[in-house]
């Protein structure tokens, strides 16, 4: 079954414009016009990815963003006019997995899809421990005692990174090549936002973490399974 | 590579006494004019005392002098008056002159009448024979001791046209008094010396009263003048210092600081120019900064309601070019041109937002730990193969740089391969060499091409923006003519400087030096400009 993609934006010929390349890459788009329409669009419609623009008539594309994170962890792709204002972080907080900044090419964009809907490589072990959680690798269940954490694909693609090398120190550069199939340098705040999100869920004290340790400047590496 | 340190001299505390008082004087205005006021009105108030108290001394002892040689004339010619008379007729004897000075002493006790008078004395000339001698009498607790060689010569001598001769001198108990001197002629018994000896004890008590007096009255009056000093420079320098503090804080951005004004004088009219000044300051600041936000705003919007129909334009372009193939060959190149012109538009635009996003002063820097050598490695990977189309060879030299500095990596990265870009455009296929190197407060790279270079008279444009070395050069590369506009605002964003180096005939060479952090300044750069030509020795990195 082709992968259904919701498309959130309010220029009608943008929409359709995405709709033709992402047809002709095989995936079966669906549209939404409208900000206060979205989560609708988004429950009616089972989506397996969001594109979503940040600049929406009636409810912005961040609220528009936290509304759908709550309910599902479906990857979230904002489309962004704006490469390098506060937006784009704001966007990354309120849950968004990745961005793509306009104008961008159709590959570009295609690349950004296939990334974020292919299945989590799976590892030679099925069950991972880090620090006091369990990860269950082919189940994409974690676990801290019998108790489940809700973790989106993104975050515990993240989570299983660092864990199923927990000697190797991981960069910035390194984890958005591995999670965010970047092949060249893109924006560190990705790693920086989402390592965040991911310490609120998992850290007893996200300000003093003990599962994703930030090694001063270099990068984060997985904390001591106890 | 270990971080040089110079060993610093510690200087014992003391040392730095005189420096820091120099500093509160020059620093502390009302000090200082304090301070001086006291001094000079001190001198004046010294000069003016002493001047009195010499002259009222000098004063006081010609008076007590003059009455003292009056009277002791007159007792001299008593008591000559009283021997010439008594001895003229009678027949001298022995008890005769003894009763005869005891009568004269008693009769000059009695008639003198100057205070401090201490007593009377006659002395026998000594070195004469009479007929008969008077024993030497003198009243009682005469101080005879006080009476010089000197003077006793000068009584002698009985030459000039006064008959007395004084002296002053200073009895033993440290007072002061003048002994005054003369001669008698006794008939009969010869030449006989006559000393009075009057105290001025009472003449000095009077001087050390004036004196003490004028000494409490200047001082006095010196710190009543450095009190007045105080209070006058106060009111003067207090709205000054206030004026200064407020002008600070308008320096410092809090805009809204007023000087209080009190009253109608000059203090009053400066505070007031003052606050119009700051009024008209902060109106003005305010409409630039509403002006500012406008043009955010409006850049925000534009690049928003721009990009949105590009992006569409894009990917119709982007669907067609990869159709081209299968077009008619007429369509198929214009669907290749299309492509190529929707890619150079859209780079022309993001190099205008940028520019006018570092207009509105809306850029902020993303500081990262960054390594340069790598930093520029990766840049060079990234553009060799574009070189090689054009024939050049790109090497990196790095010297120095591999240490970690706080930089905006993406803005480094976009000037490196702006200068990368040109030095191939320009470099006419022969070999680009790139230094890094860095020193205890820099950081550098340097892009040196041995292209046909930049005149003189174009060298001082060349960041200027839409400017071109030669318009009717042919452009492979692409780029907006904004490039270098932007890598200078980048650099001068970092608190760097990018220079430019040129020869015709022999290459240019462009120079970027950063603080090693945004805090500290730069001394030199660590790369010459333009740099010497490497020697194919180790140092050259051929990766």
């Amino acid at each position: 079954m082709n992968a259904r993609i919701l498309v959130v934006d309010d220029d009608t010929a943008l929409s359709e414009m995405i709709g033709i390349v992402l047809r002709t890459e095989g995936f079966d788009p669906v549209f939404c016009a409208d900000g206060n329409e979205a989560l609708a669009a988004f429950q009616s419609t089972r989506p397996d990815l969001v594109l979503l623009d940040l600049m929406l008539p009636g409810k912005s594309g961040i609220e528009v963003c936290a509304e759908i994170r709550n309910e599902s962890g479906v990857p979230i792709i904002m489309l962004t006019a704006k490469s390098d204002t506060t937006d784009v972080v704001r966007g990354l907080e309120s849950g968004a997995d990745d961005y793509v900044v306009k104008p961008f090419n159709p590959k570009e964009l295609v690349a950004r899809i296939r990334t974020r809907l292919r299945p989590t490589p799976v590892g030679s072990t099925d069950v991972l421990r880090v620090g006091d959680l369990t990860l269950d690798v082919a189940g994409h269940e974690v676990l801290r005692g019998e108790k489940k954490i809700n973790l989106t694909p993104l975050e515990f693609e993240l989570l299983l990174a660092l864990a199923s090398r927990p000697q190797q120190v991981f960069t910035r550069e390194m984890l958005l090549e591995q999670v965010w199939g970047y092949h060249y340098k893109a924006d560190t705040r990705l790693v920086n936002v989402h390592v965040q999100r991911l310490r609120a869920k998992i850290e007893d004290d996200p300000d003093n973490p003990k599962i994703v340790m930030t090694v001063r400047g270099v990068g984060y590496r997985a904390g001591a399974t106890g | 590579m270990p971080e040089d340190r110079t060993p610093t001299l510690r200087m014992p505390a003391w040392r730095g006494y005189p420096a820091r008082a120099l500093h509160f004087w020059r620093a502390n205005l009302q000090f200082r004019t304090v301070a001086i006021t006291v001094a000079l009105s001190g001198l004046a108030v010294a000069v003016l005392g002493s001047y009195m108290s010499v002259s009222i001394g000098s004063n006081l002892f010609d008076s007590r002098l003059n009455q003292v040689l009056a009277e002791s004339s007159r007792a001299t010619n008593q008591a000559q008056d009283f021997f010439d008379s008594d001895l003229a007729t009678a027949d001298p004897s022995r008890t005769d002159l003894e009763f005869l000075s005891n009568t004269v002493l008693a009769n000059i006790r009695a008639t003198s009448t100057s205070p401090g008078g201490l007593g009377v004395a006659i002395y026998r000339s000594p070195g004469q024979q009479t007929a008969v001698t008077m024993q030497p009498s003198q009243s009682r607790g005469f101080p005879g001791e006080v009476i010089s060689q000197e003077l006793q010569d000068a009584v002698m001598d009985n030459t000039g046209p006064d008959r007395v001769w004084w002296q002053s001198v200073e009895l033993s108990d440290g007072r002061p008094a003048i002994v005054v001197g003369s001669l008698l002629t006794v008939p009969n018994a010869g030449f006989y010396e006559l000393y009075f000896v009057y105290d001025l004890g009472d003449a000095q008590e009077t001087l050390s009263f004036v004196q003490q007096t004028l000494l409490l009255g200047g001082l006095a009056l010196v710190l009543l003048i450095g009190a007045v000093t105080y209070i006058v420079v106060r009111l003067v320098v207090g709205p000054v210092r206030v004026a200064a503090e407020v002008s600070q804080k308008l320096a410092a951005g809090q805009l809204e600081h007023r000087i209080p004004e009190r009253g109608e004088d000059v203090i009053a009219t400066l505070a007031r120019s003052f606050n119009g000044m700051a009024d008209s300051l902060q109106e003005q600041i305010t409409k630039l900064g509403e002006l500012s936000r406008l043009q955010q705003r409006f850049v925000a919007d534009v690049s928003h309601e721009l990009r949105t129909p590009l992006t569409t334009i894009r990917l119709a372009g982007d669907v067609l070019y990869d159709q081209r193939d299968t077009f008619p060959p007429a369509t198929g190149r214009t669907a290749e041109l299309l492509h190529t012109q929707v890619q150079r538009f859209e780079i022309l635009l993001a190099d205008l937002l940028e520019v006018s996003r570092y207009d509105a002063g809306a850029v902020e820097l993303e500081i990262e730990p960054t390594n340069l050598v790598r930093l520029v490695e990766d840049a060079v990977d990234s553009m060799r193969l574009v070189a090689n189309e054009h024939g050049s060879d790109i090497r990196v030299v790095a010297a120095g740089g591999y240490f970690e500095v706080e930089l905006d990596a993406r803005r480094i990265r976009r000037i490196l391969h702006n200068l990368l870009g040109n030095a191939i455009e320009h470099g006419e296929g022969k070999p680009i060499v790139v230094f890094v190197d860095s020193n205890e407060d820099a950081v550098a790279f340097a892009v040196r091409d041995h292209g046909i270079g930049i005149d003189t008279d174009d060298l001082t444009r060349v960041f200027d923006r839409f400017w071109r070395a030669d318009p009717s050069r042919k452009r492979t590369i692409g780029g907006t003519g904004l490039g270098l506009a932007i890598s200078l605002e980048d650099a001068s964003l970092h608190r760097g400087y990018l220079e430019v180096w040129s020869e015709p005939g022999n290459g240019t060479c462009f120079r970027l030096t950063l603080p090693r952090d945004l805090k500290r300044s730069i001394r030199v750069s660590p790369i010459d400009l333009p740099p010497a030509e490497p020697t194919d020795d180790l140092e050259v990195d051929d990766a």
